[in-house]
């Protein structure tokens, strides 16, 4: 089988086995996902360092995922902690509110749709930004954070409803 | 308006695919970076006949051949950190080497009596001590960032804050404007000890602002500890480990044991402090250091992060003039 045809599961135990085009190819999967949950949490130019750290700690420690279906979970979480570390090392204090090395301009209307995303519910927040900045569907968000399809299609209604109405009423 | 288009992009949402286009840019797309070498599994071995032959086939070839003739990407002389050895040959990526390039992903490791010299770019130099595991994970206009798994280093650094960065498997070292030792212990724990500017050591949601003078050690699973000055009184430094360590009731013989040279001491329990305990630090802090009326008690207390920079900020003033100071040969990091 091609290693790109190949299931998560056999990509993991092919990677834990050593096989750096698997692990690759599980990059190429997963890297937006982990991407969007640094985005929750720290700035664009911190979150694709964030995305290469976790895939190199994973790369490490693939080891330690003992069951290959549960590897979505497992990256998320470690994507979770590394963004959360990232966020404070740059805001001892850990100000929330203060927005630390986006992209565009605070100005501008891209900035003031990420806060307000970023102003969201956790569960919410990541999902909404796999679909609006990494554009997964909601079906690939499923498969790339371990959560059911029925669990992602709430929080992307949900967490949209809420979006909308903080944009709408001017509130970011 | 078609909620499957959120879903699945079928149908229709005009706000959704204005969001689209306007959040798009931000998407990841970069490649993944060179992985680091790994380590041999430690478990889920394959069992059976055809790994135990290739194990053996493998073990065969590593016998009859001599290690330091495997090319290695620290001998191509192309990107990475700059690097030599002294007293004895390091490994390179797992290859005997006495000096080359340090690739992104790669790990620089000393035998136990030699150190290696590396170049932090163009805005500095370290020296990684013996029985030490060094990898670079990245190097770049935005930050230099190194692993520090096992042993210690000296870093010498002069470029603009957090553009030099080294994790260990217990906390984050950010540099911002120094020099400093860093020290992974047997147990696992970091400890820090500055020789010049200030430093950041984060982790486990906790940060500890070290200044010149200044040491501070990881507290298993709780993050950086509180920094105490090198000078600091013995009695004073057990109450700071009591408090790290959980034992809230040893705060009011802190705060009644600090002096003057523990100001950044007590600027460290208040920013990592709990609400109840921030006033009684404050207090004991206003009569080492009379605060400038303009930082209102109310703004420190409840942890304005504008206040507390301010403070810090007033509370630091002469760090950056320190002159630096010699590692400590029988309390300091080095080895």
């Amino acid at each position: 089988m091609a290693v790109a045809d190949a299931s998560v599961a056999e990509l993991v135990v092919a990677a834990q086995r050593g096989s750096r085009a698997a692990f690759t190819t599980l990059y190429q999967r997963f890297h937006r996902a982990v991407h969007a949950v640094a985005l929750a949490r720290v700035g664009a130019a911190d979150a694709g360092d964030v995305v290469q750290d976790v895939f190199a700690r994973a790369w490490r420690k693939l080891d330690a995922v003992r069951e290959p279906a549960a590897f979505p979970g497992w990256l998320m979480t470690m994507a979770r902690h590394r963004a959360i570390d990232r966020a404070r090392a740059r805001d001892p204090i850990g100000d929330p509110s203060r927005d630390v090395g986006v992209a565009p301009a605070p100005t501008s209307e891209a900035a003031a749709a990420l806060r307000a995303i970023r102003a969201l519910p956790e569960a919410y927040r990541e999902t909404l930004l796999m679909r609006l900045v990494e554009g997964l569907t909601g079906p690939e968000i499923a498969a790339r954070t371990g959560l059911t399809p029925d669990s992602v299609r709430v929080n992307l209604h949900r967490g949209m409803k809420l979006l909308r109405e903080r944009l709408d009423g001017g509130a970011p | 308006m078609s909620d499957d288009y959120l879903w699945d992009r079928r149908g229709d949402d005009p706000e959704v695919a204005r969001l689209e286009r306007l959040l798009g840019g931000l998407a990841h797309d970069a490649p993944l970076a060179p992985l680091p070498t790994r380590g041999p599994r430690r478990a889920l071995w394959i069992g059976g006949a055809v790994a135990v032959v290739a194990a053996a086939a493998v073990l065969a070839i590593a016998i009859g051949t001599d290690r330091t003739a495997r090319r290695s990407p620290c001998a191509t002389g192309r990107g990475g950190f700059t690097f030599s050895i002294q007293g004895g040959a390091a490994r390179c990526d797992g290859v005997a080497t006495q000096g080359g390039q340090l690739p992104v992903g790669t790990w620089l490791e000393t035998p136990a009596g030699a150190t290696a010299e590396v170049a932090i770019a163009d805005i500095g130099a370290l020296t990684l001590a013996g029985d030490s595991r060094l990898q670079l994970a990245a190097t770049g206009a935005d930050q230099h960032r190194l692993a520090l798994e096992r042993g210690s280093l000296r870093a010498r650094v002069t470029a603009p804050p957090r553009l030099f960065v080294i994790d260990t498997p217990t906390a984050t070292a950010v540099d911002l404007g120094c020099a400093y030792e860093l020290e992974v212990l047997a147990d696992g724990r970091t400890r820090l000890a500055v020789t010049s500017g200030v430093v950041e050591l984060g982790a486990a949601g906790r940060l500890a602002f070290v200044t010149v003078g200044a040491t501070v050690t990881t507290v298993p699973g709780r993050g950086p500890g509180t920094p105490v000055a090198t000078a600091a009184a013995p009695a004073f430094v057990a109450l700071i480990d009591r408090l790290d360590r959980g034992d809230a009731s040893a705060l009011p013989a802190a705060l009644a044991a600090a002096g003057p040279g523990d100001t950044l001491t007590l600027w460290n329990l208040l920013a990592n402090g709990d609400a109840a305990a921030r006033a009684a630090i404050l207090a004991r802090l206003d009569e080492l250091f009379p605060r400038p009326e303009w930082i209102l008690e109310r703004d420190v207390i409840a942890g304005q992060p504008d206040a507390m920079n301010a403070l810090r900020d007033v509370l630091t003033s002469d760090v950056w003039l320190a002159p630096p100071r010699d590692p400590d040969p029988a309390g300091g990091v080095w080895k």
